[in-house]
């Protein structure tokens, strides 16, 4: 079998509800996004829900080859990339070819993902995630609630502008997850908004009231002596990782213990590179975290990895012209049997949504919010719904 | 054919927040003593490089070479110019279009921290960092144009006096024009020179030699750098670089191992006499951390990729800290040779050309073995607009294009010496 050909396919549509965090209070429901489709000579077709402008630089390491060797190709990529790294657009497109090969590989096998992985059975554990500072406290409760109707026992609030706040919206999602259990894992996602001491202050504040499973990204990505410090003065797990390129990046952060939760999506350079960083935690003794992606297709390596603890999973509506073969049941992502990542494409919704280019609408979100690391600035009246 | 793209916007594209907020997202200036960005050009061109170059990577080596001519302009008529940023072509205009149209090109570390603030969740490295780092260089470029003075005064610099070495990217020189280019560099007075080495130990000894040799035109005691851009795992480094020392008294040996392996280098510095230089890959100052916190290099390399000449500058300031000699890497028209004199703990400057470029020319002249920034103002960059033009292309060609030195097959392994067909390459070219 032969690749021949690929395309990419963007669009732009808008979600069910805003997401936001600290450096977005305000938050945003418009989402731009793109298939990548990787072709071959026997008709089959590889997606990933994400691709890539730059593919059209890398497609020529793939041209003719037979899809299957995916490992190989993901390798082949990395060295033509060597001088200028793998990382950015870079990353963000062999990210992209990777997992439309995987897609390939497990389709061309007729099986799911998971099982092409290696996985015992097709699924991984949940938490809920609102990516929520922008949410009413009312709509953060439905959110929560929402979640804890299928069995999910965990949460992560988006904290760091203001004490009192997140106080009382920890209160709220703990509430709605103890139908599910006593003691729900609750975890809180400063988005890289605090320096280390801000974080160990604001963090063990919270302890007093809470028992944290983790405190995510409490400091820069790359600040691997700040973040052990925080790890080193709270009692709750140091999560991070998410927005870091691969194995590479990760090293600093686990061989120095900055990290005690590895958290990694399809933009560890795939899902070559995201099995990389989640063995090399395994050695550690880290368990890991799969992000939240779009139809969560990431769960069919999380449930291939030996260390997986639990998967974000948002469901903001980011799913508007794509059906995936997966479902939330007692707390866990189920996988199907469709082959490949089971996402099916819905070609006229598509074609309705289509665009080349982002709109006047659409405002590329999450740049970082002043005072960040220096000190708070607190949300502005009108900026968020809750004060 | 005009191929020239350029991003032409009046009014920013900024969010609008709520009237309230306004004052913490940032407007552009409204005083009336303001320059402001206008737009951006820029321009893809193909010419000769002035030697073939290669590394241990690209033994076969390459005489086309790209690049991209950047140009933010201004309502007062001046100009900023970089030369950088060929991959980032189209992050170079939204960044600009969306961060700095509208704003006073002078207050160039507060726009550095607006664009890499705006980028935060996807990361200011990779297309995105070259994007920052080719228009903060046109806006350092346009800020010392408006004090009317070279950029190295602007940046502070008391003497325009700068240390170099010569670098040959000479993989694919043969011995005889191994021995060409550094008796004609050391005839221009440079004491120091750089041999890309890695494939084949036996002849790498030989050629240190012959550079050595060749360089003893200028000094009596040449300063040897040996080069192996990654293709050796530290144990191998330590083994062809403790080799090498039997005979010959290393400066520095650089890149031995991969970039971030932050334990191999330091094993390798722990056991070479030679210091391990390192840091041209890495794109920001966070990437350093690991290298400052475990002595991983004894000197840094630094250079205006690093997020521009104000992300280049905070990475010597922090080795300055931690008692870390710096050295900056090749440079279009060694336009580098403006920071060194504002960096205190500078120690010397690669210079891979001294021949002039048929795009541009560069007010840093080679003085006995020295770089001289001149007293032209900014850059001292000028652009041939016609020979541009001439140069310019739509597309590259796939032997000039970006991202030429992919990695070798064999590299941290076993070594791969170069094939018949790639030195039959290297003697073409």
């Amino acid at each position: 079998m032969k690749i021949t050909g690929y395309r990419i396919r963007k669009y732009e549509f808008t979600m069910d509800r805003p997401i936001g965090d600290a450096n977005g209070p305000t938050g945003e429901d418009r989402s731009f996004s793109s298939f990548l489709f990787i072709d071959t000579d026997e008709g089959i077709t590889g997606i990933s829900p994400s691709g890539s402008d730059y593919v059209a630089n890398l497609f020529h390491l793939l041209e003719g080859e037979d899809p299957r060797g995916v490992v190989g190709l993901w390798k082949k990529m990395q060295d033509y990339v060597f001088k200028g790294g793998n990382e950015g657009e870079r990353n963000a497109a062999i990210s992209a070819i990777d997992v439309a090969l995987w897609d390939l590989k497990a389709k061309i096998n007729d099986e799911p993902l998971w099982q092409t992985l290696g996985a015992r059975e097709g699924r991984c554990k949940a938490y809920a995630s609102g990516i929520d500072l922008c949410l009413s406290d009312d709509d953060i409760h439905k959110f929560y609630s929402r979640m804890a109707d299928v069995g999910i026992d965990g949460g992560k609030l988006k904290v760091g502008l203001d004490m009192k706040a997140d106080l009382r919206r920890l209160d709220i999602m703990n509430e709605c997850l103890q139908r599910v259990t006593n003691r729900p894992r609750l975890c809180i996602d400063s988005n890289e908004y605090w320096s280390p001491k801000q974080a160990i202050r604001y963090i063990s504040q919270i302890e007093e009231r809470y028992d944290l499973t983790w405190a995510e990204e409490p400091a820069r990505r790359w600040d691997y002596d700040g973040l052990r410090k925080v790890s080193r003065g709270i009692k709750a797990a140091v999560a991070t990782g998410e927005n870091i390129n691969d194995l590479s990046d990760f090293y600093p952060l686990i061989a120095n213990e900055a990290v005690d939760v590895v958290e990694f999506g399809q933009g560890a350079t795939g899902i070559t590179g995201a099995r990389q960083v989640g063995h090399f935690a395994y050695a550690y003794e880290l368990p890991v975290a799969m992000m939240n992606c779009q139809g969560n297709f990431m769960a069919h390596l999380a449930a291939a990895l030996p260390n997986h603890m639990m998967m974000e999973v948002v469901d903001p509506g980011r799913e508007p012209c794509f059906t995936f073969d997966n479902h939330i049941e007692d707390g866990f992502i189920h996988l199907g049997e469709k082959p490949g990542l089971g996402i099916e494409i819905d070609e006229a919704k598509l074609a309705e949504l289509e665009r080349d280019r982002p709109s006047a609408r659409f405002n590329a979100p999450f740049a970082r919010r002043e005072g960040a690391g220096l000190y708070i600035v607190p949300p502005q009246p009108g900026e968020v719904p809750w004060n | 054919m005009d191929l020239r793209l350029t991003s032409l916007r009046l009014v920013p594209k900024l969010r609008t927040p709520p009237t309230n907020v306004r004052a913490l997202v940032g407007q552009p200036g409204t005083n009336g003593n303001n320059m402001k960005i206008t737009g951006v050009n820029t321009t893809v061109y193909e010419s000769n490089l002035n030697h073939k170059m290669g590394d241990a990577n690209s033994p076969a080596g390459r005489i086309r070479s790209g690049g991209l001519v950047v140009e933010v302009s201004t309502d007062e008529g001046v100009t900023g110019v970089a030369l950088h940023g060929l991959s980032a072509r189209n992050q170079i205009h939204s960044l600009c279009d969306q961060v700095l149209v509208g704003h006073d090109p002078r207050r160039v570390r507060g726009l550095w921290q607006r664009m890499v603030d705006k980028v935060f969740k996807g990361g200011h490295d990779g297309l995105v960092g070259d994007a920052i780092s080719a228009l903060d260089i046109a806006l350092w470029d346009l800020k010392a144009k408006a004090a009317d003075e070279p950029l190295w005064k602007t940046l502070g610099g008391a003497r325009p006096r700068v240390n170099a070495y010569a670098s040959g990217l000479d993989m694919p020189l043969s011995d005889e024009e191994l021995f060409d280019f550094y008796s004609m560099m050391a005839g221009h007075g440079f004491k120091g020179g750089k041999l890309k080495v890695g494939l084949d130990q036996d002849a790498d000894i030989r050629r240190v030699g012959i550079m050595r040799d060749a360089l003893k035109k200028a000094t009596d005691d040449p300063v040897l750098l040996i080069d192996a851009n990654e293709y050796w795992s530290p144990k191998q480094a330590i083994r062809k670089v403790r080799e090498m020392e039997e005979q010959f008294d290393l400066t520095w040996v650089e890149e031995p191992a991969r970039r971030w392996d932050f334990l191999g280098l330091r094993r390798i510095s722990d056991s070479v006499r030679a210091a391990v230089c390192a840091g041209e890959n890495l794109d920001t100052l966070g990437d350093f951390l690991p290298y400052f916190h475990h002595h991983s290099a004894d000197v840094i390399q630094v250079g205006a990729g690093m997020t521009g000449i104000t992300g280049a500058l905070q990475i010597a300031d922090a080795s300055y800290g931690f008692e870390l000699p710096v050295t900056l890497g090749g440079s279009a028209g060694n336009f580098h040779a403006h920071l060194a004199p504002a960096i205190p703990n500078f120690m010397i400057q690669e210079v891979g050309s001294v021949t002039t470029d048929p795009i541009f020319t560069s007010d840093v002249r080679v003085d006995d073995g020295w770089l001289v920034p001149g007293d032209k103002p900014g850059l001292g960059i000028e652009i041939n607009q016609e020979e541009l033009r001439k140069h310019a292309v739509e597309k590259l060609s796939p032997v000039s294009g970006p991202s030429p030195f992919g990695r070798r097959p064999g590299a941290g392994l076993y070594e791969v010496p170069p094939t018949p067909e790639e030195v039959a390459t290297a003697r073409s070219l």
